[in-house]
């Protein structure tokens, strides 16, 4: 069963097309990935689902029932997570949680249960009555995520919840996903990691100009891409090294440098190994090890979109 | 229920604000103890006589006018006033002029000249209005000596017996006036009340800048209850806050509030209401931080010529345009309950303020509804 169905999405600002015509569905107890640089047309994709923008063609259906018809039953059923932390400094965290749930028509006992409920899950059992001003960046991530799920929404959209946190924090929060997951809820999560997103996401779509460009599990992403291949080469240098002249080299699509590691992605047919490991010793760096890896998820992006994640 | 629990959490979130603590309380406060002791002086009435000294130079042959001029001396004597014969010699314009006496006076057969002090300028006045007495009742003497030579004893010797009534003092009491403190008392809350208008202004885009507002317009909550929500709660904290000022100026500072309390604290209601829709039709009207802006130069403005600072005479350009002033408004309808129980005067501030609340409240509506999201 699909909680939710995306036919022919469009939202235009002005002349400016940030959705176009996408179309897509989420099943029943799915963690769906969203992928897509800046730009991509993911929040907005996210705000007309969450009915924060009206859409300027298609139609989105919930549980079967179009959204635009049933404002307030879409509404009852999505918990949003956004990426900035929307939370009251000057409300504890108990409050904070109370608050957002009573909006959701929670009283009385219920809205206390399911208040303390979230606030265990997320962790924050013991903080209640402390405040979010005082709390650490992981703390407030969870508050966040607390405030979303009070009120066991069927669909909750998480738009990077794990931003700027350290990485105990950000393994309780996926855990906690995963968790949610398994309690029934569908998930629809948006993240610049793309670890994260091969770790949880059982389905990923990526989003490029407003477009969904590729769609499917990781596994099957990962089959799109046959044609390119990565290399990591491990460096020691005394000085910057430069990567123009990798880039130069017969059949290299692209080079980047993370942490002394130096990415290669080059067309698959092309065998450049021995000049790139020549302009290497050239530029005087130590090579550590070579190695060849299969394409992941990074990699299968970076080739649709022509960008990094993070870019 | 969720637009009580909207205004509910605005009460939570701006209590627990130590800003609305210094900015609606302290600084009205501090204000007023400032102003209101500071201009004591500039809102009293009367004015303080110092000691009256007369010199004067007795020439005249006549002995007449020198009986009645010793006797003049001695009955002003009585009443306070030094006389000090000037010596041989002396100069007693430059004796005036060095501030050693109130006034001078040269008496002689041609009548008699008058030198006063402009730096004592009342008690010099006061000299002077006794000094026409006598020549007056002298004059009159004069002149019934030549009809009625019988009569002149009784016209002097009323010199002496009314010595008091040189100069008649008599008065209009006018209403009730505040003094500095009950003044500023009055000004300070209603410059307070309006300047609800700066919180009201930041009511949504503060929602914006937390990023909540992501959250508010996802629950399933209209926005016409997150707008009344936000009104009413912003309404209350502000109204409490200005309860508070009254309580406090009046138990601390002794200033006086009158007896008609309902129907004042009605008119500082209406006038939170005025400020709260004004900030907020505004920041629908100006967008981002222009509307700040907007807010901060209109509410200098409407507290310099609405009498926030010091009295706004009625006459004259000032006047003119206090009258645009909510303050101003208010501080009148105040000032007539309070000073001249005249209760009459609370409802064209109340028509004006609920009046104009409206209009900005509807504004803000018609801007809430063209936009996607709050």
């Amino acid at each position: 069963m699909n909680v939710l169905e995306i036919r022919n999405l469009t939202k235009k600002f002005g002349d400016f097309v940030a959705v176009d015509n996408m179309s897509l569905n989420v099943r029943e107890g799915e963690i769906f990935g969203f992928l897509g640089a800046n730009g991509a047309g993911k929040s907005t994709t996210i705000n007309m689902i969450a009915s924060l923008l009206r859409s300027t063609k298609g139609e989105i259906d919930l549980l079967g029932k179009n959204i635009a018809k049933n404002v307030k039953f879409a509404k009852m059923n999505i918990g949003i997570v956004p990426q900035d932390l929307a939370i009251y400094d000057n409300m504890t965290a108990y409050e904070n949680v109370s608050f957002f749930a009573g909006l959701y028509g929670l009283r009385g006992t219920l809205l206390k249960e399911r208040t303390l409920e979230a606030l265990d899950f997320v962790g924050l059992g013991d903080k209640l009555k402390s405040y979010p001003k005082n709390f650490s960046g992981g703390m407030k991530r969870r508050l966040n995520i607390a405030c979303a799920i009070a009120h066991r929404p069927k669909l909750i959209i998480m738009d990077e919840p794990t931003v700027g946190i350290d990485p105990q924090s950000r393994n309780y929060i996926l855990q906690s996903v995963k968790q949610l997951n398994q309690m029934g809820s569908t998930i629809i999560y948006t993240s610049h990691y793309m670890e994260e997103v091969e770790e949880i996401c059982t389905r990923i779509a990526i989003v490029d100009h407003g477009k969904i460009i590729a769609e499917g599990t990781k596994e099957q992403l990962k089959t799109i891409i046959t044609d390119t291949k990565e290399t990591w080469i491990g460096v020691k240098t005394d000085g910057a090294l430069a990567l123009e002249p990798l880039k130069q080299i017969q059949g290299v699509t692209a080079v980047r440098l993370e942490d002394n590691v130096i990415v290669i992605h080059s067309r698959a047919e092309v065998n450049n190994l021995n000049r790139i490991i020549q302009q290497l010793i050239a530029a005087q760096a130590e090579i550590r090890f070579v190695e060849e890896k299969a394409p992941n998820l990074e990699t299968v992006f970076l080739t649709l979109t022509g960008r990094n994640l993070r870019d | 229920m969720n637009v009580i629990r909207i205004a509910w959490k605005e009460l939570l979130v701006n209590f627990r604000d130590m800003r609305t603590f210094v900015f609606m309380l302290a600084f009205p406060i501090v204000l007023m103890l400032i102003l209101g002791t500071a201009l004591t002086n500039a809102f009293q009435s009367g004015a303080t006589v110092g000691e009256m000294s007369l010199l004067y130079r007795n020439t005249a042959s006549s002995p007449q006018l020198t009986e009645a001029w010793n006797e003049f001396t001695a009955a002003i004597g009585r009443e306070g006033v030094k006389t000090v014969a000037a010596a041989a010699g002396e100069d007693g314009r430059a004796d005036v002029r060095d501030n050693r006496y109130s006034a001078y006076a040269e008496v002689s057969d041609d009548g008699i000249r008058f030198y006063g002090s402009t730096r004592d300028s009342i008690e010099s006045s006061i000299i002077q209005g006794m000094l026409g007495a006598f020549a007056d009742r002298y004059n009159l003497a004069a002149a019934a000596l030549k009809e009625d030579p019988a009569a002149v004893p009784a016209i002097l010797a009323s010199a002496d017996a009314d010595s008091g009534s040189f100069v008649s003092e008599s008065s209009l009491t006018p209403d009730r006036q505040p003094g500095s403190m009950g003044y500023y008392a009055i000004a300070m809350t209603t410059m307070i009340a309006f300047y609800s208008c700066m919180s009201a202004s930041n009511l949504i885009r503060g929602e914006r800048t937390r990023k909540t507002i992501v959250r508010l317009s996802a629950a399933p909550v209209g926005k016409g209850a997150i707008f009344a929500g936000k009104v009413i709660g912003c309404t209350i904290v502000n109204f409490l806050c200005v309860a508070a000022v009254v309580l406090f100026s009046k138990l601390a500072f002794g200033a006086d509030w009158g007896t008609h309390y309902p129907l004042l604290l009605l008119v500082l209601l209406s006038e939170v209401l005025l400020a709260v829709s004004v900030g907020l039709g505004v920041s629908y009207l100006f967008k981002g931080d222009s509307a700040r802006s907007v807010i901060m130069i209109f509410t200098q403005i409407a507290s310099f010529v609405g009498g926030a600072y010091f009295p706004i005479e009625d006459v004259g350009f000032f006047s003119g345009i206090s009258n645009i002033s909510p303050m101003r408004w208010a501080n009148e309808a105040l000032t007539k309950m309070i000073y001249a129980d005249n209760l009459q005067a609370a409802w064209p501030a109340l028509g004006l303020n609920v009046g104009i609340a409206a209009v900005f409240l509807i504004a803000a509506i018609l801007f809430m509804r063209r936009q996607e999201a709050l």
